[in-house]
């Protein structure tokens, strides 16, 4: 007589109880590591670049710039003699600050310049100018 | 008697956790918006407090890249002059700086000109290969 052997396998499964945990897991990352950005800083559209290279954040202070000359560090609305003060302060801060310009595309070279020269003489000599990329 | 009480376990459904907690993690994951922040980066020269400091650079290194008020762009170098439209900008200082590494690129915007035609000007300037670019205004 012949005999039917019952297989006894397992049957495979995939463990899923700990799924959630690791959901929660991630949302608590993200919320924690987001950093949404408090500066509100002023209303500009920025010009377009090609070449154009990322700019460590932690060393950055951001000087904007609008289309009618306000310059805007830090929320604060100074004038331009005031960039040199500012831009010590920040200086001795952090040694290695770059001033990243967020200046509207249609402003006066002329503010630039001037602003240009309040950084050199506050020795901030690090200068980048910030652009979206251009496709 | 005693009577024995058969009372339902009360509990909260928890199968539908898991749901809530992508469901919360691709919101997260979609409108985190990390500001990268992207530029041309240059630096500019120190101030120099006497002449002692002061560079003298020959003439024939420094090609001189005009902006005028209405976006017009001069190259100038040391025996030549001509407008250069912006998009062969880069094949021409390229072609110059190429063959010189002292060569000093002077870019020289009118105080009048838009800060964009700068920026395009600098973008240009750096994807040709300039390292050593100054600016100034009239």
């Amino acid at each position: 007589m012949a005999k039917i052997k019952k297989s006894n396998r397992p049957e495979a499964a995939i463990p899923t109880a700990s799924m959630s945990d690791i959901a929660f897991l991630l949302i608590l990352f993200f919320m924690v590591s987001t950093v949404f950005v408090a500066e509100r800083g002023l209303k500009v559209r920025m010009p377009r670049a090609a070449e154009i290279q990322k700019i460590p954040r932690n060393h950055s202070a951001t000087i904007y710039v609008d289309k009618n000359g306000t310059i805007s560090i830090d929320d604060m609305v100074i004038s331009i003699p005031d960039v040199n003060w500012v831009m010590q302060k920040k200086l001795a801060d952090d040694f290695n600050v770059i001033a990243c310009f967020r200046t509207d595309r249609n402003t006066n070279y002329g503010i630039m310049s001037d602003i240009l020269n309040q950084l050199r003489e506050a020795n901030a000599l690090r200068v980048s100018f910030e652009a979206k990329l251009k496709r | 008697m005693i009577r024995r009480k058969r009372k339902d376990m009360g509990g909260i459904p928890t199968s539908s956790m898991s749901d809530v907690a992508f469901l919360l993690l691709v919101f997260f994951l979609s409108t985190t918006k990390f500001d990268v922040k992207k530029g041309l980066g240059i630096n500019l020269p120190p101030v120099s407090q006497n002449a002692k400091n002061k560079v003298k650079i020959n003439p024939k290194n420094v090609t001189k890249v005009w902006i005028d008020a209405e976006g017009v762009i001069t190259v100038k170098t040391f025996d030549s002059e001509e407008l250069v439209p912006l998009n062969q900008l880069e094949t021409k200082i390229r072609k110059i700086v190429s063959g010189n590494s002292d060569m000093v690129v002077s870019l020289k915007t009118d105080r009048k000109s838009k800060y964009q035609n700068m920026v395009q000007a600098l973008d240009k300037l750096q994807a040709a290969g300039a390292e050593k670019i100054s600016l100034s205004t009239n």
